[in-house]
C-alpha cells in the first residue's frame, strides 16, 4: 500500500504573499520607548520673568508675529518695554553661543512687540473667572503694574496706588527717553487698562494707609521701589548745585532741559550714573563717571557702559570722592585713589591708597548711588516666622487681621532690573492666588512646580495649565542638540543711530529691523527642547512607527510596532524627545 | 526637513528588521522617490528576511526573491517579460545586499550592466554578511571584526570600490547615496529612475547589530561615515562625469571608528593608517572629479 503526498492546499506556482507584516506586533521586541519631551530651554530659565523664548523664537521663525507676542505676554506684560531696556541674560546663555553666536533675543523681543504696536493688535486673553478679593497695588512701576496685570488675568481686582503724575514708575521717569520711548510704554499701558486694571495716579500711600486696608482689600502689594538716595558722607555733598541723579532724570523725562556746560562729574556706577551722564552728555556738557572700583565691578549693564564710553562719557575709575568745596568756577571735588585689595564673586574690594589724593574743578556734581526704599515701613521685615515667606523675588506677609502683604520690585527682588520687576510681580499675583484658594500653606510648594528649569523664574503658563505647562524642566545642553541639522550663519547686528547722531539729541538710538531680518534671526535658533514640527522623527523611523495625527505634537507613536531603536531621539535636532524605560512593560 | 516626496508609504510596519534597521530606513526613501509602479527583485540578503515570513510582505510593491547570486540576471528577465507585456512604465529595481552584490552576485550583476539592460541596481551596504551572522564580505571595511574575521585575525584588506567597477561599464548613471542624507538619497533615485539603461546606487546602510552599536546612532554613524570622507556621496555619468554632492568639514575617521563595537581592538597607529587610505581615496576621487584638493576644503590628517 503506498501513500503518495498529497498537497492539502493547491500550490501555485510561484508562492504568493496574501497579507502585509502588519500582524507581527513588532512593540514586544522593545524595552525602551521614545516619547515627545519637550524640555526648558536655557534662556528660558535664565530670563526673570521666564518668558518661552525658545518657543518665541520659533513662532517668529514661522511668521506668526501675533502668537509670538502672545507668548511673551503670557509670562510678560512689557515685550515693548523689555526689548528695550532689558539687560537680556538669555543671550548670554543661548546654546547657539557654542556654536558660532548666540540669537539677538534682545532685538527680536523688540521686534515681536513693535509688530504688535504697528499693527495694534489685541491680544486674545483666557478669561478666568472673576474673584470675590481685590487687591491693592501700591506703586504703579514695573513691578506693581505686573503684580496688577497678572493678578487682574486670574480674575481678580486690583487699584494700583500711584504718587507721580503718570504711571510706569522708573519706566517713565528713570529711563531716559533714548532708551525708551514714552509712546512704547504708554501702549503697553493702555492693555494693562483694558484688562480692568484701574490706576489712580497722583495718589500717595504713606504708612497709615495699610491700617484701614482690610474693610476693602485682601492684599496689598507694595512695589514703591527705591527712591531714596543715601548720602555720600562727606563735606559739602549739600552744597547747592550738586544734584540727586534720579530727580534729574525725571526733570529730563518731563521735558526740562537745562542747558549744561563745561564738566560735569557724576559720582556712582549703576544704570542711573550712566544714564545722568549720557544726558549731561545730551545737555552739552563734558562728563566724568566717577566711581570708588573698576569699571567691571559697576553695578550697571556693561553694555550700557560701552555706549556712555563710546558716545564720550569719562571714566574715572578707582577714585573716590573725599569732599566737595565750592570754586569759583563751580565746584572742588578732591578724590582719593583706591586700590584693589581681594576680589570676591568677581567683584573689587577696594582700600585706599595712602597719600594719593587729587583734585578736579568740575562745573556741576550729580550724585547717583544705590538708593533705598523711602520709608522704613516699606522695607521687608527681615525674621523669618511661619506667617512670613520669603520667595525668590518677594516677601509675603501675612497680618494677624488675616491681610496679606507683599513686598516686591527693587523693595525685595534679587536684582534691580525691569525683568526682574516684572517676575517679583508675577510672584506675587502666583502667591496670592494660591493663598486665596488653596491656603497659606500652598504657597511654597505650588509656586516651586511652576519654576522655569531649575528656578527662580516662574512661568504663568505652567501655572494656569496651559499648552506648554508639562515642558519638562531639564535644561537643554549644548551637547543635546543635534548640531549636524543647523548652518553656521552670523548673528543680526542691531542698527544704531551713530554716535554724532545720538548727541543732537533724545532720539531711540537702537533702530528698527527688518521683518525679513528677524525672521532670519529667529531661524537661526535651535529652539532647544521645543518641536517645531521639523519631522525628522517621522522620516527616519525604520518601522514607520510615527503617525501623523490631529494633536497638538502633530504625530504619535504607535507602541504596537516601535521597537524603541532610539533614532528618532537622536535625529531631533533640538531635544524634544526623550528614550525611557518602557511605560506599557514591552507588550502593549 | 522638508522633502519633495509623497507623503504615502510603501513598506509597513511590522516587519522584522533589528531595531534601528539601516536598510529599512534605506527602503522607505527609495519607495517613496520612486512611487507605486516599481518591482523588487531581491536575491538573497537580509531584506529577504525583513520582507516577512510567507505568506506576509511588508511592501506594497511586487517583491520577487530570488537566488543569491541572481540580482542582475532575474532583473533582465523581469524587464524583458514588461516590455513584451507592453509595460514601459514599471521600473525594475533590484535590491541586493553587499554580498549579494560586491561578492556573490556580482558575476551576473556585471553581465546584466554590460548589456546595458533597462534597470536599477540598489545595493544597500552594510558591510558583511549580516542575516546570516556578520561573516565579512568583500565590502567589510578595513580594520573591522566579523565572525569570520575575529580577534587579532581582524580584516586587513580593503573594502572593494564597487562604484569604481560598475563606473568601468560605462554605465549611464551610478551613484553613492545614505540613509542620513535623504534629500541627496531621493534625489539620486528619482534622477536614476528618469535615465534609461542601466543605473547602479550604492546606498550606505547602518547596521547596529552587526556593527555592535547602539540602535539610535543608525543614522548618526551613517551621516558621520560621510563627513569623514569614508562613504563620499558622489554620482558618476556615463562612466566620466562625476560630480562630488558633499565637500567635508574636517572631522576625523577615528571619530566615526570610536563609536563602533566592530573596531574596538584597533590601535591608534592603526587609526593612522586608515587614515592615511582614506585621505588617499579621497584625493583620487577629487582627481577623478577634477577637483583640486585646496578647493575642496580641509583633508584631515591625524597629528
Amino acid at each position: 500500500m503506498t501513500h503518495a503526498f498529497v498537497s492539502q492546499v493547491s500550490t501555485p506556482f510561484i508562492p504568493r504573499s496574501t497579507t502585509t507584516t502588519e500582524s507581527n506586533k513588532t512593540g514586544s521586541w522593545r524595552f525602551l520607548q521614545p516619547r515627545y519631551d519637550e524640555k526648558t530651554a536655557p534662556c528660558s530659565a535664565a530670563c526673570p520673568a521666564g518668558e518661552d523664548i525658545a518657543r518665541v523664537e520659533m513662532l517668529v521663525a514661522q511668521g506668526l508675529f501675533k502668537e509670538a507676542w502672545e507668548t511673551i505676554l503670557q509670562e510678560n506684560p512689557f515685550p515693548g518695554v523689555c526689548g528695550r531696556v532689558c539687560f537680556h541674560p538669555c543671550e548670554s546663555v543661548c546654546n547657539r553661543g557654542a556654536f558660532d553666536e548666540p540669537i539677538a533675543i534682545h532685538t527680536l523681543e523688540r521686534f515681536v512687540a513693535d509688530t504688535a504696536m504697528r499693527y495694534g493688535l489685541q491680544p486674545q486673553r483666557m478669561a478666568l473667572p472673576p474673584k470675590s478679593e481685590r487687591c491693592a497695588v501700591v506703586g504703579a512701576g514695573p513691578s506693581g503694574l505686573a503684580a496688577a496685570y497678572f493678578l487682574a488675568r486670574l480674575g481678580y481686582g486690583c487699584d494700583v496706588f500711584e504718587a507721580r503724575s503718570e504711571p510706569g514708575g522708573l519706566l517713565r521717569w528713570g529711563i531716559p527717553p533714548y532708551r525708551l520711548p514714552v509712546p512704547v510704554l504708554q501702549w503697553e499701558l493702555e492693555h494693562l487698562q483694558a484688562l480692568g486694571v484701574n490706576i489712580r495716579c497722583n495718589h500717595k500711600i504713606t504708612g497709615g494707609f495699610l491700617h484701614g486696608l482690610k474693610d476693602r482689600y485682601a492684599a496689598v502689594f507694595l512695589g514703591c521701589g527705591h527712591y531714596k538716595s543715601p548720602a555720600l558722607g562727606i563735606a559739602g555733598e549739600d552744597l547747592s548745585g550738586v544734584e540727586e541723579g534720579l530727580p534729574f532724570l525725571e526733570r529730563v523725562r518731563s521735558g526740562d532741559l537745562p542747558s549744561l556746560s563745561g564738566t560735569v562729574a557724576v559720582i556712582g556706577g549703576g544704570n542711573t550714573a550712566v544714564d545722568v551722564s549720557r544726558c549731561a552728555l545730551r545737555l552739552g556738557a563734558k562728563v566724568l563717571m566717577v566711581y570708588r572700583r573698576r569699571r567691571q565691578d559697576m553695578p550697571a549693564f556693561g553694555h550700557e557702559i560701552q555706549m556712555a564710553v563710546d558716545e564720550g562719557v569719562e571714566l574715572m575709575e578707582l577714585w573716590a570722592p573725599l569732599s566737595i568745596e565750592a570754586h569759583p568756577d563751580g565746584f572742588r571735588l578732591s578724590l582719593q585713589k583706591m586700590e584693589v585689595v581681594s576680589e570676591e564673586g568677581g567683584r573689587a574690594r577696594v582700600k585706599p591708597v595712602p597719600g594719593e589724593t587729587t583734585a578736579i574743578v568740575v562745573q556741576k556734581i550729580f550724585k547717583a548711588l544705590g538708593n533705598t526704599a523711602e520709608e522704613p515701613w516699606l522695607e521687608p521685615p527681615g525674621e523669618i516666622a511661619p506667617h512670613i515667606l520669603h520667595l525668590a523675588d518677594t516677601v509675603v506677609s501675612r497680618r494677624e487681621d488675616g491681610l496679606v502683604v507683599v513686598y516686591g520690585g527693587d523693595l525685595a527682588a534679587r536684582s534691580k532690573s525691569v525683568a526682574h520687576a516684572i517676575g517679583s510681580g508675577k510672584e506675587a499675583a502666583m502667591a496670592l492666588d494660591l493663598y486665596f484658594r488653596r491656603g497659606w500653606d500652598a504657597i511654597v510648594e505650588e509656586t516651586a512646580r511652576c519654576r522655569v528649569g531649575p528656578g527662580p523664574s516662574l512661568s504663568m503658563e505652567i501655572y494656569t495649565g496651559g499648552d506648554r505647562c508639562r515642558r519638562n524642566p531639564h535644561v537643554v545642553a549644548f551637547e543635546e542638540i543635534n548640531t549636524d541639522y543647523f548652518l553656521y550663519g552670523p548673528r543680526i547686528i542691531q542698527p544704531r543711530l551713530l554716535v554724532e547722531e545720538r548727541l543732537q539729541g533724545f532720539s531711540e538710538i537702537d533702530l528698527k529691523v527688518s521683518a525679513a531680518l528677524a525672521i532670519r534671526e529667529a531661524e537661526r535658533c535651535f529652539n532647544c527642547g521645543v518641536c517645531n514640527q521639523c519631522d525628522n522623527c517621522r522620516l527616519y523611523c525604520p518601522d514607520v512607527a510615527v503617525c501623523r495625527d490631529t494633536s497638538p505634537q502633530g504625530r504619535h507613536i504607535n507602541l504596537d510596532y516601535c521597537k524603541g531603536c532610539g533614532v528618532c531621539v537622536v535625529e531631533c535636532p533640538r531635544n524634544a524627545m526623550s528614550l525611557v524605560e518602557n511605560e506599557t512593560g514591552g507588550r502593549p | 526637513m522638508e522633502l519633495s516626496v509623497q507623503d504615502r508609504e510603501y513598506m509597513c510596519s511590522g516587519h522584522v528588521g533589528c531595531p534601528g534597521c539601516g536598510a529599512a530606513i534605506a527602503m522607505r526613501f527609495v519607495l517613496k522617490a520612486l512611487g507605486e509602479k516599481t518591482m523588487m527583485i531581491v536575491p538573497a540578503c537580509c531584506w529577504s528576511i525583513i520582507a516577512g515570513p510567507y505568506p506576509q510582505s511588508t511592501l506594497k510593491v511586487p517583491v520577487l526573491h530570488t537566488a543569491f547570486e541572481t540580482g542582475g540576471a532575474v532583473a533582465s528577465g523581469v524587464r524583458a517579460a514588461l516590455d513584451i507585456k507592453g509595460d514601459r512604465e514599471t521600473t525594475v529595481v533590484t535590491w541586493a545586499g553587499d554580498g549579494g552584490t560586491f561578492d556573490i552576485g556580482f558575476q551576473a550583476l556585471s553581465g546584466a550592466v554590460e548589456r546595458n539592460e533597462d534597470f536599477i541596481y540598489v545595493c544597500y551596504d552594510n558591510e558583511a554578511y549580516m542575516n546570516t551572522g556578520v561573516q565579512r564580505s568583500s565590502s567589510t571595511p578595513y580594520g573591522a571584526w566579523t565572525t569570520t574575521t575575529p580577534g587579532q585575525e581582524w580584516k586587513k584588506l580593503r573594502k572593494k570600490n564597487i562604484v569604481e567597477a560598475l563606473v568601468a561599464h560605462r554605465i549611464p548613471y551610478a551613484a553613492t547615496a545614505s540613509i542620513a542624507f535623504p534629500e541627496d538619497l531621493v534625489r539620486k533615485v528619482k534622477k536614476a529612475k528618469a535615465v534609461k539603461g542601466s543605473r547602479f546606487l550604492h546606498i550606505y546602510a547602518s547596521c547596529p547589530t552587526g556593527w555592535r552599536m547602539p540602535s539610535e546612532l543608525a543614522v548618526k554613524i551613517a551621516r558621520m561615515a560621510v563627513q569623514t570622507n569614508i562613504f563620499p556621496l558622489y554620482e558618476v555619468e556615463n562612466g566620466v562625469r562625476y560630480t562630488i554632492n558633499y565637500m567635508p568639514k574636517g572631522y576625523l575617521v577615528r571619530e566615526y571608528f570610536k563609536l563602533q563595537g566592530r573596531f574596538k581592538h584597533l590601535s591608534e597607529a592603526d587609526l593612522e593608517q586608515i587614515q592615511q587610505m582614506v585621505n588617499e581615496d579621497w584625493e583620487l576621487l577629487l582627481r577623478k572629479a577634477g577637483v583640486s584638493p585646496g578647493a575642496a576644503g580641509p583633508v584631515t590628517k591625524i597629528d
